[in-house]
């Protein structure tokens, strides 16, 4: 990855709310190559969905507001381009999908318009070569019944057509990189294992990297090329997939992959993590996850450098890395 | 595939036509479909005035004055002799036409000024909406008073004056909505294959807040009647000879022990088109609820 420079390169994103002391999200740093896939996982409130807001331009300011950072696109610094030339990007070279399908397409608009509207923005298509390309696009997407879906209302959709439709709006335009926050998280199992399916085909079509935002370990372990743990607005671990998952370091991660529910007979109790995540308000000096974390030590009290342990693998905590494995020391103190 | 696998997809009874929906559900409600008959009929007099084989409703005759109902004049005749029947057809003219093209005014200045407050928020919506504030705290016909007594004595001036005392409104209406869809997931999905504000608010916010404006046009037609109405009354509005609804009453106010017939129709006409309006619009507002779709 460090002999061609990343697609997107993002330096320490820092998203604070109007008039509070602490950043929602701290210090973000990470880099998409071309054709990658980024998973940025974390419970809810850890700021994914803001990080992926902020790199599109749609964060709602006031109240959220940028405080600090850079995020490298094509060697253009996104957050200090104009908004007439952010707009030429959204859509176009960036595109993204939301997590609620239903709600996330105009009632009042036909789907084909809806596709072809973004294609006419961007490409300056006429009418029928962008509803040419929208029919394309549904096809490509395999909605069946195509032809006749283009000019269907939403409403008449399935959820997990509309998510169909979605990426098709968002794939309309050849965008070199896609943002899908929690695509699948709305729908059910079945129609999941589909979208995440027709996302990686269509990413293999195009090449465009592919930045993740879920909260289901599932869907990072089947998708991830890099994973990026967050933890209340920070990184707390990041590194390649296989890395992560073989050998995570954050006690953190270390509880999230404990936490996961897997199928067959299981003897114990399904794992949690005890307490819940600190308020942005009451946010604690040094470590966030301190609070929580069953190997807390007054150390804790200083924030942790962010540390590679392995080639490309980062860990904020004192404690990296771990020498042997502690899963069944959290195990203990988890139930 | 998906569509069969799907459980949303049989949670929908009908994920067909939104279109049939609507009708299916506003044909099912009597006191809707009244209101449509009403306000059709009221419609279809008032436009076919003109070939009616009525009298002159301008047409005096001193031999006819105050005549009771009869043959020849089924709902009499006024103090000068002119027939009631005949200048209630068009007078139902004046009355509708002031409805709609005041509440045309009003929705014209209106929505446009709200959408443009519940859109760009700040500065400007705060001046947008303190002026509306301000106009709404002067009781609606109190104002259309005023300002048709300063514009003048004329049906045209009435129409402006009820228009602009009736925008409030629907600047107040049209700012919430817009607010209220810009919370929408589809205005961030539009907003994230980057389209403009002209884009935005044309074909994601217009089309979305329109249902609502609707009913409360269909509603506020009514209420414009009887502004219409009142100001005549008072002599503001339609001016003599030409007749209309409130300027009949007016008139016969005088007469109510004599001529009774020249008040009871003109009232007649007002209160059942304001219930047809009312009740259309009701109609409307359960039939578009996207609640219960």
């Amino acid at each position: 990855m460090n002999a061609t420079p990343p697609l997107l390169s993002v330096q320490d994103l820092s998203i604070r709310m109007g008039g509070t002391k602490t950043n929602l999200v701290d210090g973000l740093s990470f880099d998409v190559g071309i054709g990658e896939t980024v998973c940025i996982v974390g419970e809810s409130g850890c700021g994914k969905s803001l990080t992926a807001l902020a790199l599109m331009g749609l964060l709602r300011t006031p109240p959220l507001h940028l405080n600090g950072g850079t995020a490298l696109f094509d060697g253009e610094d996104l957050f200090r381009l104009p908004e007439t030339q952010r707009r030429q990007i959204r859509g176009g070279r960036m595109a993204m999908i939301f997590q609620e399908p239903m709600s996330s397409l105009n009632p009042a608009l036909r789907i084909g318009e809806q596709i072809a509207e973004s294609v006419r923005r961007h490409q300056g298509a006429s009418r029928e070569a962008a509803r040419t390309r929208a029919l394309e696009m549904l096809e490509r997407v395999r909605i069946p019944a195509a032809e006749k879906r283009l000019d269907e209302f939403p409403h008449q959709l399935s959820g997990g057509m509309r998510q169909r439709a979605m990426i098709a709006m968002a794939m309309a335009n050849d965008p070199s990189v896609l943002i899908a926050d929690e695509p699948t998280t709305a729908l059910d199992v079945t129609i999941q294992a589909q979208i995440l399916d027709l996302m990686r085909a269509l990413q293999s079509e195009t090449g465009a990297a592919l930045i993740l935002i879920t909260h289901d370990l599932g869907v990072v372990a089947e998708m991830a090329d890099k994973v990026v743990v967050m933890y209340a607005g920070r990184v707390v671990e990041a590194g390649p997939a296989a890395s992560v998952f073989h050998d995570p370091q954050h006690p953190y991660t270390i509880g999230l992959m404990s936490s996961m529910p897997s199928l067959g007979a299981r003897s114990e109790k399904l794992v949690t993590i005890p307490g819940v995540v600190p308020s942005p308000l009451a946010m604690p000096e040094g470590c966030r996850f301190q609070s929580r974390c069953p190997f807390a030590e007054p150390g804790c009290a200083m924030r942790p450098v962010f540390t590679e342990i392995a080639p490309d693998h980062g860990v904020a905590c004192l404690r990296a890395p771990l020498e042997g494995t502690l899963d069944p020391g959290l195990r203990e103190t988890g139930t | 595939m998906t569509a069969v696998t799907d459980p949303r997809t049989t949670a929908d009874p009908t994920p067909a036509k939104s279109r049939s929906r609507f009708w299916s559900k506003f044909l099912a409600n009597p006191a809707a479909i009244l209101g449509g008959v009403l306000v059709l009929f009221f419609v279809t007099v008032a436009a076919l005035a003109p070939i009616l084989p009525i009298f002159d409703p301008t047409a005096t005759d001193w031999l006819a004055v105050r005549k009771a109902p009869s043959a020849e004049h089924p709902f009499g005749t006024d103090e000068i002799g002119r027939d009631v029947l005949s200048r209630m057809i068009w007078g139902a003219q004046a009355s509708l036409l002031a409805g709609v093209v005041s509440v045309a005014i009003a929705v014209l200045l209106g929505v446009p000024l709200g959408v443009l407050a519940g859109y760009a928020r700040g500065w400007t919506d705060a001046a947008i909406s303190r002026v509306t504030e301000a106009l709404l705290a002067a009781p609606f016909l109190i104002l259309a008073i005023a300002l048709a007594a300063f514009l003048g004595p004329s049906l045209t001036n009435a129409m402006i004056a009820i228009g602009l005392s009736a925008m409030p409104i629907f600047i107040r209406l049209a700012r919430a909505q817009t607010m209220a869809v810009m919370t929408e997931d589809y205005v961030e999905s539009a907003r994230a294959i980057g389209l403009g504000h002209i884009a935005l608010i044309g074909r994601y916010i217009l089309p979305n807040i329109f249902p609502p404006i609707l009913v409360q046009s269909t509603l506020t037609i009514a209420t414009a009647i009887i502004a219409e109405a009142s100001l005549s009354f008072l002599g503001l509005g339609q001016q003599p000879p030409a007749p209309s609804w409130g300027s009949m009453l007016n008139i016969a106010k005088n007469f109510l022990e004599q001529a009774p017939w020249m008040a009871l129709y003109p009232g007649i006409a007002i209160f059942l088109v304001v219930l047809g309006f009312n009740l259309l619009g009701d109609g409307l507002r359960d039939a578009l609820d996207p609640r219960d779709h």
